[in-house]
């Protein structure tokens, strides 16, 4: 046999398992299997509870958990759907959800959710009509998520500052308020002075007031935007308005921050998306505080040793102390070829059991209002309380832009205002920027 | 003495011509050739052939990955003219491309001289350059990123020892880009220095003694003799690693995403924020398109340059 013959069946011998390979994966005897897509990896846990108790009920179901970290997830999703291979049941987000539904991938539940006589009004009608389209409803709520300040108590006890005070701090875009005075206390150079100082040495700071950090605006400029009276859009779907002067005066303020105060966190730090995030650096200890998510809390419990950190209310703007309030839902995917089955998962993720199940491990806040208490009560045990969030949720709150033109806004928000945050662009200007490019496909 | 010839110009030949020995069609052995061809045939029809062709199509469409992809004709091409983030891309990867390549090809060639020379543990300081190209790009991405942290990064750091600010490298741009390609630079160069290594290895060692015997000098020697008959290793090393740079992607994506303010995003790095964030799937094929008239334009042009090939006869 010469060499040319021994490579050729060498390639064969390598290319047919990969052929059978490709050939296995079926479903045998009405068993049916399942593809649930997720991000959170602090949420893991939880689902693997909640599919545990699923299966119970349904034996032959199985659930198959595909994992993707949020920044592959929705370009995973986007070409599983290309490819008519989506998985059945899978998270959606608010910021997806109106192309998602207007393209048709989404499966319509409206009917279904009649037939079974669900009792829709377990969960926060905001949050279950953020779902709809068109006089549809795309999915059932799993949990909801505002943003809070959380600081270091250690911190606070460091600069004299006591506690009780940090849920009345105010701010304003003229003399940057308590809120301000606050995080200057907080900001503290290599000796130990801080920024408000004559002595403070503002080129080597070991601990800044803030870390501002946010890939889309809903952990840093957005809530001093909701508190001061913007609203980021003209109207849900409706085109974005963030050139409005009440949008450009929080836009700034978040840049006083940086630049003009000196209190937080370096914008080359903190920019997305390949800057740290605020909870790296609270955690490190070279941020004082930051405003962050609910669904990050489980990073703090973990990074920190219990005692050491709280969560306080946002402090007020002009118009009080609001955030954007959000949501994720369970969603179909449309060419699902187990409908009923997807349905039956879907409907058990939105029930009673399964979001006890999730707001016992305080992972998230439930979809169901009820429940907010076992969540509530999960952290106290860990000896946080977690009102603030609630507190941001019942304020000033808007709910998160909805637009079919998000994908383009985001990434104009984050290019412009990365500039700004680094002063070396204009607020209104950016501002404006933003708007054109966003506004320009609507 | 030995001579060279161009195979451009041949010597004239002085012999009558050779015969062609007479070959006969065999059926039997071109189908079993042809079988025997098959699978890689196949492989390269479905993993390339097909793919490209879909990004040719799809650079007429409207697409947006969810619902069915629309014809627009030349729309996608038109709006080239008017859309300043991808000429800028465009513009951002020829300043990459000068950035890295002369470094890169520089220093290989540097690399490869001084370790064909007889020095100590020769072998293990050539395992050494070629580590980084081993390595993975996306993990040294982001230990490089740690590096050029501006606050805790181990660069600034030490800067600071001797009471340097640092500037904060990838937030910046006007460092983002070099520092991208110094970083490519340095994973690249051990890599391509392998062939310039071969390829002075190739080089028969009387045309060094007999210049020594000639008295010439080392420049002389080395723009004379090594650098000439190094060409095949140039070609071969510029071709790919030009093709190789048009095409940067994951340091990019690792270490700047295409930042500060669209900075470092080369059109590589563009087609990939098209299609995936902004979901333009079928302007994203147009650029993809463009990306590849361009590397074909410059390999043609590299080859014209560089492909007068030599023959050595040493007779």
């Amino acid at each position: 046999m010469n060499k040319t013959r021994t490579a050729a069946l060498a390639a064969l011998a390598v290319a047919v398992p990969l052929g059978l390979a490709a050939c296995g994966g079926g479903d045998d005897d009405g068993a049916v299997t399942l593809r649930y897509a997720f991000w959170d990896d602090n949420q893991r846990p939880a689902l693997e509870a909640m599919i545990e108790e699923f299966n119970t009920e349904h034996p032959d179901i199985t659930i198959e958990l595909e994992q993707n970290p949020w920044d592959d997830y929705w370009t995973g999703l986007d070409t599983q759907f290309a490819a008519e291979d989506a998985p059945d049941v899978f998270w959606d987000h608010v910021s997806r959800f109106p192309s998602y539904a207007s393209n048709g991938v989404l499966l319509p539940i409206t009917d279904r959710i009649e037939e079974d006589g669900l009792d829709t009004s377990i969960y926060p009608e905001n949050l279950y009509d953020s779902w709809q389209y068109e006089d549809e409803q795309y999915g059932l709520p799993k949990d909801w998520d505002s943003i809070a300040l959380v600081y270091r108590l250690d911190a606070l006890e460091a600069a004299g500052i006591d506690p009780a005070t940090v849920n009345d701090l105010e701010w304003n875009p003229v003399d940057g308020g308590t809120f301000v005075e606050f995080l200057q206390k907080l900001t503290i150079d290599e000796n130990g002075n801080n920024a408000l100082s004559p002595d403070f040495d503002a080129e080597n700071v070991a601990q800044y007031g803030i870390a501002q950090a946010s890939g889309t605006g809903q952990t840093d400029w957005w809530n001093f935007a909701v508190q001061n009276g913007c609203s980021l859009q003209s109207e849900p779907w409706g085109p974005y308005a963030i050139d409005e002067p009440e949008c450009v005066e929080a836009i700034q303020f978040t840049a006083d921050l940086y630049n003009r105060w000196g209190v937080s966190m370096p914008a080359e730090a903190t920019n997305q998306p390949n800057g740290g995030l605020g909870a790296e650096y609270v955690v490190a200890g070279q941020a004082a505080t930051t405003m962050d998510g609910s669904w990050m809390l489980g990073t703090y419990r973990d990074g920190l040793d219990p005692g050491t950190w709280a969560v306080a209310d946002n402090p007020a703007g002009p118009v009080g102390s609001g955030s954007v309030i959000n949501g994720l839902s369970n969603a179909i995917y449309a060419g699902t070829e187990h409908p009923d089955e997807a349905w039956e998962f879907v409907k058990f993720l939105g029930s009673e059991k399964a979001q006890r199940i999730a707001a016992e491990t305080g992972s998230v806040w439930p979809g169901i209002a009820s429940l907010n208490s076992v969540f509530a009560d999960y952290w106290s045990e860990q000896g946080v309380d977690v009102s603030g969030f609630q507190a941001a949720a019942e304020g000033t709150t808007i709910g998160y832009p909805l637009s079919m033109s998000d994908a383009a806004f985001g990434t104009a928000a984050l290019d412009e205002f990365n500039q700004v945050w680094l002063g070396q662009k204009d607020a209104q200007e950016a501002a404006e920027a933003v708007v054109e490019i966003a506004n320009a496909e609507q | 003495m030995q001579t060279l010839h161009d195979i451009d110009r041949p010597p004239r030949p002085t012999a009558a011509p050779r015969v062609r020995p007479t070959r006969r069609w065999n059926p039997k052995t071109t189908i079993e050739a042809y079988g025997m061809l098959v699978p890689s045939i196949v492989g390269f029809a479905v993993f390339l052939i097909a793919p490209i062709a879909v990004v040719v199509a799809l650079s007429f469409y409207d697409w947006n990955f969810l619902s069915d992809p629309e014809f627009v004709g030349l729309q996608n091409y038109r709006d080239l003219a008017g859309d300043d983030r991808a000429l800028r891309a465009i513009g951002n990867t020829f300043y990459y491309v000068l950035l890295n390549i002369p470094a890169q090809t520089v220093l290989a060639l540097l690399l490869a001289l001084a370790l064909n020379a007889k020095i100590k543990a020769r072998n293990a300081f050539r395992v050494v350059y070629v580590l980084p190209w081993m390595a993975m790009p996306v993990a040294l991405g982001v230990i490089w990123r740690w590096l050029f942290d501006p606050i805790n990064g181990g660069l600034n750091k030490f800067l600071a020892l001797f009471g340097i600010d640092g500037p904060s490298w990838l937030t910046d741009s006007a460092w983002a880009m070099p520092v991208i390609a110094s970083v490519n630079v340095w994973q690249y160069t051990g890599y391509t220095m392998l062939f310039f290594l071969a390829g002075l290895q190739a080089i028969p060692s009387q045309l060094y003694e007999a210049a020594d015997v000639d008295g010439a000098s080392k420049g002389y020697r080395f723009f004379k003799i090594t650098l000439p008959l190094l060409r095949p290793a140039m070609l071969f090393v510029l071709i790919t690693s030009v093709i190789g740079s048009f095409q940067v992607f994951d340091t990019i994506h690792v270490m700047t995403a295409g930042g500060p303010a669209g900075s470092t995003a080369t059109l590589n790095y563009q087609i990939y924020l098209e299609s995936f964030t902004q979901r333009n799937a079928g302007y994203a094929s147009m650029l993809a398109v463009l990306l590849f008239a361009i590397i074909a334009a410059i390999t043609l042009l590299q080859a014209l340059f560089l492909s007068k090939r030599t023959v050595y006869d040493f007779s």
